[in-house]
């Protein structure tokens, strides 16, 4: 873990292919890397995800927050209530694309998932009594 | 926990020769530091909870103003929020850099993204100082309290994040950092993208739900 006798270039001698390859697949641009070249980290069941995947899922954050607050100025238009449930339908979509794809939760062991889920699901279980016993959602 | 971390097996300090990382050698099958950052990410859900409930608590309380609709300005802290999901992009764009052994994007990805959490900071403070000229402070209502309580907090663990990826890059300027550890990189990514989805949260909540 704190080998610090290395260099770049030995970094660089652990990798697949010459380094000419490497460049190339380089200019080739993110969808050309292939997660396959990549090592696995501990913990890892799946390959991450691929450069260009992750990009994607940052084009589907954007458009999901675009909506976000589009729906936020439809005060008026439609009922409250259809625009709450719309925002946290569409935040909880953002958290989940971002805990699966960005933190590896789809990818990684599953002890992780549960952790996560069982801390989230606490949080929700106390709060949500909590607020309900000092009723606020009357 | 107990410490289960038996005996590595191997002379290269868990990784194989192709500089992949393997298993490691604990009865739960992943590192303890790996494990560690969950639990405490697990923690973190109920700690940030507690100041969510309470803004929702006290959400629409306040006997005198100013109230959420005098100050908050929903197209600025769209556009913060914006930044701050894009530095999730290149947080991740730095841990598949510096998995690849390809330092020189690594430190251009996670220098990208230490930058964009320093913007979201920078939209926190001049927010804050906006709020204060418009009268809101911590002792002016409860949503003063509750708001600048809540969002400082994230505020903090930004900042925290922020020192930890300028930490990663320093260390990768001095040649520290290495496709052997690059488990260190997806830690401090774990952290990242944890304190952005929290942010995914307190944005709906906060400033779009309608009151």
């Amino acid at each position: 873990m704190s080998d610090t006798t290395l260099s770049d270039s030995d970094d660089q001698a652990l990798l697949p292919g010459t380094a000419a390859e490497r460049a190339a697949e380089d200019r080739a641009g993110l969808a050309a890397i292939a997660p396959e070249a990549v090592p696995l980290l501990p913990g890892e069941v799946v390959k991450h995800p691929s450069p260009f995947q992750y990009v994607m899922i940052a084009v589907v954050l954007c458009v999901l927050t675009g909506f976000e607050v589009a729906v936020s100025y439809m005060v008026g238009d439609i009922p409250d209530g259809l625009i709450v449930a719309l925002l946290l339908a569409m935040m909880a979509f953002k958290f989940v694309l971002v805990a699966s794809w960005y933190m590896h939760l789809r990818t990684d062991m599953k002890i992780f998932r549960r952790f996560f889920i069982a801390g989230g699901a606490l949080a929700l279980t106390v709060y949500v009594i909590a607020l309900t016993t000092l009723h606020v959602w009357d | 926990m107990a410490q289960a971390t038996l005996p590595r097996d191997d002379a290269h300090g868990g990784h194989d020769e192709h500089g992949a990382h393997a298993r490691p050698q604990t009865n739960t099958g992943t590192t303890n530091p790996k494990l560690a950052m969950w639990v405490f990410l697990a923690s973190e859900c109920l700690f940030f909870g507690a100041f969510i409930a309470t803004f929702l608590l006290y959400r629409g309380k306040s006997v005198k103003g100013p109230t959420p609709k005098d100050v908050l300005n929903i197209p600025f802290t769209s556009v913060t929020s914006f930044i701050l999901l894009m530095s999730s992009l290149t947080m991740v764009l730095a841990l598949a850099a510096i998995q690849r052994g390809d330092h020189r994007r690594f430190r251009v990805w996670v220098m990208a993204t230490a930058l964009f959490g320093l913007t979201f900071i920078s939209g926190q403070i001049y927010e804050f100082t906006e709020f204060f000229r418009k009268g809101l402070s911590l002792k002016t209502n409860v949503f003063g309290s509750s708001f600048f309580v809540l969002t400082g907090i994230h505020g903090a663990h930004v900042t925290v994040g922020i020192i930890w990826l300028l930490s990663l890059w320093g260390l990768s300027l001095q040649g520290k950092l290495h496709v052997q550890n690059s488990e260190a990189v997806e830690i401090a990514g774990l952290y990242w993208h944890f304190v952005d989805v929290v942010w995914i949260v307190i944005f709906t909540v906060v400033y779009l739900i309608p009151k």
